[in-house]
């Protein structure tokens, strides 16, 4: 919804209504469900482990984890976090259902909420493979069987950590984001539960996208699942991750992890739409590690969350690998969304190009946040960074904090930022061939957006456009 | 005789915003060594007072303050009640407003201060100015009165063993124009010996005055240079600032200021050459207040051998600063495999109708411009040489002062014997 106001100045704005949250902002009562208690205590941790009958390494882990956490300081440089206090988040929440693979033994209020979100709908129309998670637990996995025949492997990591693939897991677990990174590495490595766990064999191709989708019904709860993918050398994959949850009157935590790992010439696109609830501390970290010309595409859309601190790296070790971020950060009433990326340079003649858009409104705060470091390794390597951000009104804030810290000679590194409203010069180009000025404005918000919905699937586009229902009328500022 | 003490000023030339840790850029430390006499050799060329406690500044400011809270009367109990109210919709108490950083709350109660002296911030921070203050003893005033044009040149010649800092004040009244160039320059023969040299200069640009500031650093190896600078722009206030860092093995730059007064515009123009073990770091905090303000902040740089470079560069573009532009940007020229160079270009803005934009440019020499230079018969090595003397070459030719030219060339010279000669082919 829309409406236009007159300013002093004789300008009109048009005041853009907030995200549409009706189809996103319905629980279910959660008193069925099994809940730990709040806080963090080594028992909790034990109880985490215990119940998901885990090998001794991992709960070694996770004791280690919570003895970092406890010994680690919140950064100082982003968002208040002063509202969470974490011995009043329940870590652990168990749905009343074990994990299916048949739609219809999912119990109805969880269904009915996968529903609500359209999962079961994009499954049958374009997924090759859908997983779901409700509160702490998956509650539905399953995979399409030509996925299958690839030999690709779909599944919740919990289950894959007591099958074939447990060595690889044990090796590659939280070895891109060890517990020692940040305090919320810390609290994942100790109070983890759920997620998925991908694995593409050497030279496998899926045309399809694989889809988790992770929901928090429990009021005060976290919820921290591990998502590790492995594309191996040669093959290729794209990935789609979708969260929300209810809102309610007391802080959430999202601290899940997402560590990924690209063989030579392997492909992965890893595409994000999150729209928390805005009682959602996000503190997700997501990292990615390509060999030699591997390719990771991060495409990332935050529209929810009261906080968010989301800053996916991609670390290129091997020589010609290529990274390329593309995000949209949309910050309304409430909101203090600080995003971005960061790019390691790690290898020779390897490529990286960020393109980011950051709109804020209403008294929301937006920050794009990255850092660019060729480390002496990466001879002959390029990275371009552009940031654009879009102030809509100016009770909002959109900060730009883009570092580069660069150690070698033979590099190409290019870095553009622009903040500010629409431009008249652009009004006036599209005006001088037959556009009216509202068809105008229109097009030009409708086209800042446009380099992220287009590297979404059609039906993820759709819903995007939907979330930011940026329709014009008259002048913006 | 006074001597310094070892110290180390933590968290100088700090940036406002700042972000991880882990890439060392936020801030830095600077170390003063111990036993450095405190001794100022600074020589004063043009109408300039050397004053002790010089106020001139000061009651300037008071004066803009008076002024400034005429023109804008501190929001009513009604207005501010509104505001809270708006951004407390829909957000429940339970877990807070907006959940601000630090650096956005601090920047909040800074507006909320409305004093003008608390935002005249220093670009060094203001633990190195006050150091630098202290050590220089007197400030130098330079004063333009209303309609006056005054030129004047400085030396700060660096001796070894000690500490030689001026601290300037630059008064330009309505419509005055005011131009100061200072050398920092060090002995020819004091390469390997261990000193400070450094200014502080305090700007007041009052309503259509003009200033201009050039800064020449050409000291010797051995030699730690501050130079802090902090700005204050009123109505229609024009200040142009030019520095070029060529020598010390240490430089730390730092330049804050506050365009306050609509239609006032700052251009900054930094140029600098980093070799050997020599380490760079500059800091830009340009903080627009005034409708249609302007900044530019330039920086162009060639970094060889082992050298490191930081460069923070912030424009603030603050509530009410309608029609404002800031624009930033930085090439550096990476000639060797040893060099370092971190960039970090932040711009912060609650204004929607503001246009601020940066651009970096860091790399090697372009494949074409090598091509055309081998076409020509020179190899890459050369290429590169030409390219680090041209920054030298530039800053001889460009020099505002026969001070800063004759240093600069003596520079050169240390550099690359025979500077000279090419210098003066050049002229001809």
């Amino acid at each position: 919804m829309e409406e236009t106001v007159t300013l002093e100045s004789g300008k009109k704005r048009t005041q853009i209504a907030d995200v549409d949250r009706s189809r996103y902002d319905f629980r279910y009562d959660d008193s069925q469900a099994e809940k730990l208690d709040a806080g963090l205590t080594p028992d909790i941790v034990r109880e985490i482990s215990e119940r998901k009958d885990e090998p001794e390494w991992m709960l070694e882990h996770r004791l280690h984890s919570l003895e970092v956490y406890h010994g680690m300081q919140m950064s100082d440089w982003g968002p208040s976090i002063d509202g969470l206090d974490m011995d009043h988040i329940v870590t652990y929440v168990k749905p009343p259902t074990e994990q299916q693979s048949d739609w219809d033994s999912v119990p109805d209020n969880v269904k009915d909420t996968f529903d609500r979100l359209g999962i079961p709908e994009a499954e049958r129309s374009y997924l090759a493979g859908v997983g779901a998670q409700y509160d702490s637990e998956l509650v539905y996995h399953s995979m399409q069987e030509n996925a299958a025949k690839l030999g690709i492997v779909y599944s919740g990591i919990e289950e894959a950590l007591h099958g074939e693939y447990a060595g690889l897991i044990r090796e590659k677990f939280m070895t891109l984001i060890p517990p020692t990174d940040h305090r919320f590495a810390a609290l994942h490595g100790a109070v983890w539960s759920g997620g998925s766990f991908v694995y593409v064999p050497r030279g496998a191709k899926l045309d399809h996208p694989l889809q988790s989708y992770f929901r928090l019904n429990a009021k005060g709860a976290g919820q921290f699942e591990h998502t590790l993918i492995i594309v191996e050398d040669d093959a290729s994959l794209h990935f789609i991750e979708g969260c929300s949850a209810p809102k309610y009157n007391v802080a959430n935590l999202h601290a899940g992890a997402v560590e990924l790992f690209v063989g030579k010439r392997a492909h992965l696109r890893y595409s994000t739409i999150e729209n928390w609830s805005k009682n959602m501390y996000n503190l997700n970290t997501k990292r990615c590690r390509c060999e030699e010309e591997g390719e990771i595409e991060w495409i990332s859309g935050s529209f929810g969350s009261h906080v968010g601190y989301l800053y996916p790296m991609s670390i290129l070790a091997g020589c010609k690998a290529r990274a390329s971020f593309t995000g949209i950060t949309f910050a309304g009433r409430g909101q203090n969304l600080d995003t971005g990326c960061k790019m390691v340079l790690a290898a020779p003649e390897t490529s990286a190009s960020v393109d980011t858009k950051g709109i804020s409104k209403d008294g929301g705060i937006q920050t794009f946040r990255s850092s660019v470091v060729a480390t002496p390794s990466a001879q002959g390597s390029r990275c371009t960074v552009s940031c654009q951000s879009l102030m809509l009104d100016d009770r909002s804030r959109s900060d730009t904090i883009p570092a580069m810290d660069i150690r070698c000679k033979n590099v190409d590194i290019g870095h553009e930022a622009t903040i500010g409203r629409i431009g008249d010069d652009k009004i006036f180009y599209l005006m001088s061939r037959g556009v009216s000025e509202e068809e105008a404005r229109t097009m030009i918000v409708n086209g800042f957006a446009e380099p992220i919905s287009k590297e979404l699937p059609l039906e993820y586009a759709v819903e995007m456009n939907n979330l930011i229902k940026l329709e014009m009328e008259g002048a913006i500022g | 005789m006074m001597a310094t003490q070892a110290m180390i000023l933590e968290h100088a030339a700090a940036m406002p915003a700042p972000t991880w840790h882990f890439l060392k850029m936020n801030d830095t430390a600077i170390e003063i060594p111990e036993g450095l006499e405190i001794s100022p050799h600074v020589k004063v060329s043009g109408p300039a007072k050397i004053l002790k406690g010089a106020d001139d500044i000061e009651r300037a400011v008071e004066g803009a303050q008076e002024a400034w809270s005429a023109k804008h009367p501190a929001p009513t109990q009604q207005e501010i009640a509104e505001r809270e109210a708006f951004l407390a919709a829909e957000v429940d108490a339970t877990y807070g407003g907006t959940a601000q950083s630090d650096y956005q709350k601090h920047a909040d109660a800074l507006e909320a201060s409305r004093s003008l002296s608390q935002a005249f911030e220093h670009g060094l921070g203001s633990e190195a100015a006050m150091f630098l203050q202290r050590v220089a003893g007197k400030r130098v005033v330079v004063e333009g009165e209303a309609g006056q044009n005054v030129e004047v040149d400085m030396i700060v010649k660096s001796v070894p063993e000690a500490v030689s800092v001026a601290a300037i004040d630059v008064v330009a009244k309505c419509g005055a124009e005011v131009n100061v160039r200072v050398t920092v320059d060090s002995q020819d023969a004091d390469n390997g010996t261990n000193g400070i040299a450094g200014t502080t200069i305090r700007v007041f640009a009052d309503v259509g005055s003009r200033v201009g500031i050039e800064r020449a650093q050409t000291l010797g190896e051995g030699y730690i240079d501050l130079d802090d600078i902090a700005l204050f722009a009123q109505d229609n206030a024009h200040v142009t600032v030019k520095q070029t860092v060529l020598g010390a093995d240490v430089s730390f730059t730092g330049l804050a200021g506050d365009l306050r007064g609509q239609d006032s515009n700052v251009v900054v123009d930094t140029r600098y050459l980093g070799r050997g073990m020599q380490k760079r770091d500059f800091n830009y905090l340009l903080r627009h207040h005034g409708p249609r303000t302007k900044c530019e902040l330039r920086a162009n740089g060639v970094l060889m051998d082992e050298c490191s470079k930081t460069l923070r560069g912030t424009i603030d573009l603050i509530r009410g600063c309608k029609g404002a532009e800031g624009s930033e940007s930085e090439t550096v020229l990476l000639i060797d495999e040893g060099v370092r160079n971190k960039t970090v270009p932040v711009i912060l803005c609650n204004e929607d109708d503001v246009a601020g934009n940066h651009g970096a440019t860091i790399g090697h020499i372009d494949e074409k411009q090598l091509f055309y230079l081998a076409s020509r018969g020179l190899s890459q090595e050369e290429a590169e040489a030409m390219f680090a003397s041209a920054i030298v070459e530039q800053a001889a030719l460009d020099a505002g002062s026969s001070e800063i030219r004759e240093s600069v060339i003596r520079l050169g010279e240390r550099l690359a014997p025979g500077f000279d000669e090419i210098f003066e082919e050049e002229e001809i």
